[in-house]
């Protein structure tokens, strides 16, 4: 039985039909997705806010509220940013929600999220680290080990929060780690960045760029079958469904979409991405693309695994939506994310670490 | 509208343990589950007023205490709250099960309910016109609160003033007041008649006891209020009673400093605290007791 | 030689007044700022349009407000740290 959100994701005129029975579980549902802003924009669009019984509707509203003052603090710490990267010579390249936010774009419409990303060239991470340190981004709270796995392996700094405001800032170079099996070459991506209007560099101040629209959608599919979090999985399939909306109208998409994700070998993200879109949200996705070719397509026994897990995933982490395995294939996407971003030796010592090394470590410093 | 009391016997329970129990708590609908048994009673003894819910099976808020399954089910009994599935809180001791299903449901919706502007502040009602007091810690504020609902004024709430951005009325949100320490003994002494529930001690706050809402206030809860003063209270053993007016622009700031929402609320959240403060005339005041308390806003309301 | 301000854009200047003291609503950072007279005859001075700071000086000394140059120059920077004015290069 498809869960109330996903009918009215894919549907919002249907939600006017909707029995205050349905409403109250569709609202909690969207909730625990983190999608209830969205659900407000989706509902005004469809022209049907003004159908719901009132009490859902104030709901709504009082997403809306949240998710307009979110994007007020969005632009406001990119602000604070940019004035810390003053003088290093290094663009601000947004990634993800900050860019949906910053560009005005569907995707960015009650989304409401943590941490801000960008994009630095490697050679810069130790300039633009220096220099949010003195504006007051600090490390957040990771023993040695975590900052020393990060550092060699990852593809960005430890994540730092800042002193007062308490917002945190995620610093990328690229976005996958060195040690994934795939390589999408961080430069093609930063050459192929679009400028921010209205962002142009100024006096110290950097430019302020987000990806190419084909760019951002390769990230999120990738970000979506390569990080560990499934509890926003739903909520980053969202944002590749809301993104080809806005731009698969630009001529030359599709094709654009197939070969940069061949350059960038990401390819089989992409077919995931896509499939899953089409199949739980009704994205329209061109059945060539659907079908895949030999490299995007895995074979029949992992494809049938892999929609058994998304399948499972995807849905919102609520009751109403849980099956029995839904816990189990999020710890299985989770092992696999890992395993897809580093080999299998350096996954076991990193999980071995984690779940034994670092507790015995904690109990240390208490003792002193 | 049935209310609480009037559910035939046992249903209450049944509710409770089943589906849940829906009650109209002012302008929301809040759904509770709990099997815990002083849970239970304290919703028979504090909520025996309150209009039940509509039956249609939407509610604003999604409330269950129970005890978590842990090792220390047995050894330490424990108290755990859940929104809709979603433990915002770390367990408590299950003696504070009742006070956590209070404190639970003002974060609930001090959290979330955005089309009103939230004061961490008692509100009480004379002649149609509201007097809303901040409550930094130490003000006493529910203590004088709970003096006030029952010398004439109406309890608009004692913990969550809720501002109407429409209108900038205050809705009602009349629900149990919780006292703390000393003043659970003032008041039962003060008020032989009223209904209090059972103290829980060692919580983080000391003892902690609820009153009973007067059944008027609950009677009247569609009935918003236009606001005519704030006043800052602060608590003062021994000292001479003062009322003292405050500069409108800092009253602004300083019940901005005791709002939950006023961030949030962002630009509307500025005009609604504006045109709070520029209909209500704003004070601190210090007293040592209730007394002087009452015979203070009892000149505050006398018609001009 | 005198810099060159203007109201940063996206401020709109929501305010309320009482007894000489005003509450400012900062819209770019959500704060809310507890201003005086002269700080906000200075923004109000420049939502008119930029201005330098001699200007600006000028302008403040004949509404009746002292200030000298160094104070104009000191208040111009506590507005700019706020986001409220900048510097136009």
């Amino acid at each position: 039985m498809t869960p109330l959100l996903i009918e009215a994701l894919r549907t919002p005129a249907a939600l006017a039909a909707f029995t205050p029975a349905q409403c109250d579980l569709v609202l909690r549902q969207a909730e625990r997705a983190q999608l209830l802003p969205s659900l407000h924009a989706r509902a005004r669009d469809a022209g049907v806010l003004e159908r719901l019984p009132a009490p859902a509707r104030r709901q709504l509203e009082w997403a809306r509220q949240q998710g307009e003052r979110h994007l007020q603090a969005v632009r406001w710490e990119v602000r604070q940013i940019r004035m810390a990267m003053a003088g290093l010579g290094v663009p601000l390249i947004l990634l993800k929600g900050g860019a949906y936010a910053m560009a005005g774009l569907a995707a960015a419409e009650g989304r409401i999220f943590s941490d801000i990303d960008i994009l630095v060239p490697r050679a810069a991470l130790a300039d633009v680290e220096s220099a949010l340190m003195l504006h007051g981004w600090a490390g957040v709270g990771h023993d040695d080990y975590d900052q020393h796995y990060y550092r060699r392996w990852m593809h960005e700094l430890p994540p730092m929060r800042h002193v007062w405001r308490e917002t945190v800032i995620d610093v990328h170079h690229a976005i996958l780690p060195s040690t994934a099996a795939a390589h999408p070459d961080a430069m093609l991506l930063r050459a192929a960045a679009e400028p921010l209007p209205g962002y142009p560099a100024s006096g110290s101040l950097p430019a302020v760029y987000t990806l190419g629209p084909v760019d951002m959608i390769l990230h999120s599919a990738t970000h979506l079958l390569y990080e560990s979090e499934f509890d926003h999985g739903l909520r980053n399939l969202v944002d590749i469904d809301r993104l080809l909306h806005e731009f698969s109208p630009l001529p030359g998409f599709w094709v654009r979409l197939t070969d940069r994700a061949a350059a960038l070998q990401l390819q089989r993200p992409l077919f995931y991405a896509l499939r899953h879109a089409a199949r739980l949200l009704h994205t329209p996705v061109p059945a060539a693309l659907l079908q895949g070719n030999d490299v995007a397509r895995p074979g029949p026994v992992v494809l049938a695994l892999m929609d058994a897990l998304l399948d499972r995933a995807l849905l919102p982490e609520h009751d109403s939506c849980d099956g029995p395995l839904s816990k189990l294939a999020r710890q299985m996407l989770y092992l696999r994310g890992n395993w897809l971003r580093m080999p299998p030796w350096l996954l076991a010592r990193h999980l071995f670490h984690k779940a034994l090394l670092t507790p015995l470590q904690a109990a240390r410093t208490r003792d002193v | 509208m049935l209310t609480v009391a009037q559910l035939p016997a046992g249903q209450l329970a049944a509710r409770l343990a089943g589906a849940g129990l829906t009650l109209q708590t002012g302008a929301f609908v809040t759904r509770l589950q709990s099997t815990i048994p002083s849970v239970v009673r304290g919703v028979a003894l504090m909520y025996a007023d309150y209009p039940l819910g509509p039956d249609d099976g939407y509610a604003d808020f999604h409330l269950r205490m129970v005890r978590p399954l842990n090792w220390r089910r047995w050894l330490r009994p424990q108290v755990q709250l859940l929104a809709d599935g979603l433990a915002p809180f770390k367990p408590l001791p299950l003696a504070q099960a009742y006070p956590m299903f209070e404190w639970g449901l003002n974060w609930c919706i001090s959290s979330r309910a955005h089309s009103y502007l939230m004061l961490h502040a008692a509100v009480v009602e004379k002649h149609g016109r509201a007097a809303i007091l901040p409550a930094p810690p130490g003000s006493g504020k529910s203590t004088l609160c709970a003096a006030l609902v029952h010398h004439g004024w109406r309890l608009l709430s004692d913990e969550l003033t809720m501002v109407r951005l429409e209108d900038g009325l205050i809705a009602p949100m009349p629900r149990p007041i919780s006292l703390k320490n000393g003043s659970i003994e003032l008041m039962r002494a003060a008020l032989p008649t009223a209904l209090f529930s059972p103290p829980v001690h060692d919580t983080n706050k000391g003892t902690v006891a609820h009153l009973r809402a007067p059944a008027d206030s609950i009677v009247r809860l569609d009935e918003a209020a236009r606001p005519a003063w704030i006043v800052f209270p602060r608590y003062e053993a021994g000292a001479a009673v003062e009322l003292q007016p405050v500069a409108k622009a800092r009253a602004h700031l300083r019940t901005a400093e005791n709002a939950f929402n006023y961030s949030v609320l962002a630009a509307r959240g500025f005009d609604a605290m504006a045109a709070l403060i520029e209909q209500s005339d704003c004070y601190d005041f210090r007293y040592s007791s209730l007394a002087d308390g009452i015979a203070t806003f009892e000149r505050l309301a006398a018609p001009p | 030689m005198a810099i060159s301000w203007r109201l940063c854009p996206g401020q709109q200047l929501r305010r309320r007044q009482w007894d000489g003291e005003c509450v400012l609503y900062n819209d770019l950072s959500g704060d809310t700022h507890l201003i005086g007279a002269d700080a906000l005859e200075l923004l109000l001075a420049l939502h008119a349009g930029p201005a330098d700071t001699d200007n600006l000086g000028r302008h403040l000394r004949s509404a009746g407000m002292a200030a000298d140059d160094a104070e104009v120059a000191t208040m111009l920077e506590d507005l700019e740290r706020l986001a409220l004015v900048e510097a136009v290069c």
